[in-house]
């Protein structure tokens, strides 16, 4: 056992926090998330792992809605998702008690980021084991964001993250086009989950949520949904 | 002014032994502006429908001649506000914020009893010092509910309720004319005529009637619904000519508000 | 004595067409004596010009509202008024407020082009003011447009 890695907040001579690049394996070790930005809203989805059959999958939660502008999906732990959500949800209840209004994405994701921050150097707690992608449209038109457990977050056209991460990623690379619009990147998104998917895809075996931008002409303003098992259907059955 | 979103919970109380001081050497201390106010609901046969009137007053000026009274509680919920204006809003808002919480978490729509518990556990515990008067409209899994709210945090539901400086006027309508099973027209036509009532025979209320219908998985918010008190066309225009008023140097364009004049000490 | 009427001031604001307009006067005083005869009363938030995220007035109001709930059992003695450009503001308030209140109910019309709004506004603030003994000597009148604002010092009654 390596002497580093006993206490959170101790650096390891060669300047990594230990316990840091463990919660980034848990993540690396949970399902697979990805996420798209497209030119009028972005798209977020995740495969639903369900350890035996007998589990009754509806009623699992992995992409969820913050506020009505904000959507999050997580790969790795989830009861640290959880603690997460409640954080987030609050803190954009909060904000919109002061402004009257949803926060901004970077906004949510700053202050996410520095509560995952905060548990990588507090006593008698472990970072969270969970990397986070949150989807959002603001007043600057339609974001994406990746927050990892060290609590740096990065804005993404298109990324993901999880198990199959570094293949997804490469997948998304040779797909992506800036100018993708919304269903698109929802067809986008489901086929680089289909690259090293274990088992049969199916309506219940992933979740996704989508937000439509700003772009409508006096359109009504955006808000996050997570599709339904029947919505979901149907773009599978558009993919050969 | 970088958005924060420090904690903000709860009332401050650093300004009340200056307040105490000034108030004991003499200087009248300002109060909140308390709404003169109509405010009614009632159930009919689809739903709900709450009605208000529009005029907002400091003392006898008016302070707002169309001002919102229905404050959004849920998509299935609304709440009609009469009191202190502030008090009524902030106190709509922060409830309205909780069931935000309450159907993220349950993954369902909040019901109009739990909204009005939270409502009267919060006013109960301020002893009546935040002054809501509330009437409180909704439609949720067991139909519709109408109930009111006090200051002091107890409740009353039934099926046709009125509030503020205007609820007797109201509630002369109401009384004579509500029964049960009243269509949709029927019942919006029977608010409007009770919040008039309240328009033209308080001095409290005034100006237009915004009403609010909540049915099963919709609501219809009917801002103005009712224009009794059109300003009429001014005869005569008040505009001045260009040069009218005399003024000393035009500053260009950009240069800072006042930069020659006396700058208030603004450092905290 | 009100504790509002303590420094004494007038300031008003008012909506025109793609503009707004916000005034104020220039004394400060303490109670019947006068202080001060170039008090500045109104201060920039936002540069329209100014690029990067700026907030609207709409949700600065919002929360300056919200820090003045804040103090509900133990409130600040200011009336602040907020105008800018991008969504509808008219409040108006100050000592000379119900002079104002009357002022501006005759005289505000809907649809103001800056120089007009500015020959309303101005004669809304020095006529009310003329009958407040707590305020006045001069005033200053910013009128905020798309291009700018334009900011004049008003000739007024100095007694």
């Amino acid at each position: 056992m390596d002497a580093y890695s006993f206490s959170l907040t101790t650096f390891a001579p060669n300047g990594k926090l230990l316990q840091i690049e463990h919660a980034l394996a848990a993540v690396s070790n949970g399902s697979t998330s990805v996420g798209i930005k497209a030119a009028n809203g972005v798209v977020i989805a995740t495969e639903k792992k369900a350890g035996s059959s007998l589990i009754e999958v509806s009623t699992l939660e992995y992409v969820v809605k913050v506020c009505d502008t904000i959507g999050m999906v997580y790969s790795g732990m989830g009861p640290d998702f959880r603690v997460l959500v409640n954080a987030a949800r609050k803190s954009a209840q909060k904000y919109r008690r002061i402004y009257m209004e949803d926060p901004p994405v970077r906004i949510l994701v700053k202050e996410l980021a520095s509560i995952m921050q905060e548990f990588t150097q507090s006593g008698g707690v472990r970072p969270f084991g969970v990397s986070l992608l949150l989807a959002g449209v603001d007043e600057r038109g339609p974001s994406l964001y990746q927050v990892d457990p060290s609590g740096s977050y990065f804005p993404w056209k298109a990324t993901a993250i999880g198990k199959n991460m570094i293949n997804a990623k490469t997948f998304l690379e040779k797909r992506f086009n800036g100018d993708m619009e919304l269903e698109d990147a929802v067809h986008t998104a489901i086929l680089t989950l289909k690259e090293g998917f274990e088992g049969q895809m199916t309506e219940t075996s992933i979740d996704v949520g989508i937000i439509g931008g700003l772009g409508v002409e006096g359109g009504a303003k955006p808000t996050f949904q997570c599709l339904s098992p029947a919505e979901i259907k149907d773009y599978l059955s558009n993919i050969v | 002014m970088a958005p924060s979103m420090e904690s903000t919970t709860g009332f401050k109380f650093d300004n009340v032994r200056r307040n105490q001081l000034l108030g004991d050497k003499g200087y009248k201390v300002p109060t909140a502006t308390k709404t003169g106010t109509t405010i009614v609901g009632l159930i009919f046969r689809d739903g709900v429908i709450l009605g208000a009137d529009t005029r907002a007053t400091a003392g006898p000026i008016v302070a707002d001649k169309n001002c919102e009274k229905i404050h959004y509680l849920a998509p299935n919920m609304y709440c009609c506000g009469a009191g202190t204006a502030a008090d009524t809003e902030f106190t709509t808002n922060m409830i309205s914020s909780q069931l935000a919480l309450h159907s993220l978490s349950t993954g369902r729509e909040a019901r109009v009893v739990t909204a009005m518990t939270m409502l009267k556990q919060y006013l109960f515990k301020y002893q009546g010092h935040i002054g809501a008067a509330l009437v409180l409209g909704g439609y949720d899994v067991g139909g519709p509910h109408l109930f009111t709210i006090y200051p002091h945090g107890s409740t009353d539901k039934l099926p046709y309720v009125t509030m503020g400086s205007g609820s007797l006027a109201a509630m002369s309508v109401f009384e004579s004319r509500w029964r049960q099973g009243m269509s949709r027209e029927e019942g919006i036509e029977l608010v409007k005529d009770a919040i008039e009532a309240g328009i033209f025979n308080d001095m409290g209320s005034g100006s237009n009637v915004d009403v609010c219908v909540i049915t099963k998985g919709n609501t219809e918010y009917l801002r103005n619904y009712a224009r009794p008190n059109e300003r009429v066309e001014k005869e005569q225009s008040y505009k001045f000519p260009a040069g009218t008023t005399e003024f000393i140097v035009p500053r260009p364009a950009g240069v800072a508000a006042g930069e020659e004049s006396t700058a208030m000490d603004t450092s905290a | 004595m009100s504790i509002m009427e303590y420094n004494g001031s007038a300031v008003v604001a008012m909506v025109g067409k793609n503009c707004v307009a916000i005034a104020a006067d220039k004394r400060l005083g303490q109670r019947a004596l006068t202080v001060d005869m170039n008090f500045q009363k109104v201060f920039p938030i936002t540069d329209r010009t100014a690029e990067e995220r700026i907030i609207e007035p709409k949700t600065f109001s919002n929360l300056v509202s919200h820090m003045l709930y804040e103090r509900r059992f133990g409130p600040y003695f200011v009336e602040p008024v907020i105008a800018g450009l991008d969504k509808d503001n008219k409040p108006f308030v100050g000592t000379a407020s119900d002079n104002l209140f009357g002022m501006c109910e005759s005289l505000w019309e809907p649809d103001l082009e800056p120089e007009e709004l500015f020959e309303t506004i101005s004669q809304a603030l020095l006529n009310a003011v003329d009958r407040d003994a707590m305020s006045g000597w001069g005033a200053v009148v910013h009128v905020i447009t798309k291009d700018g604002v334009i900011t004049r010092d008003l000739k007024g009654r100095m007694d």
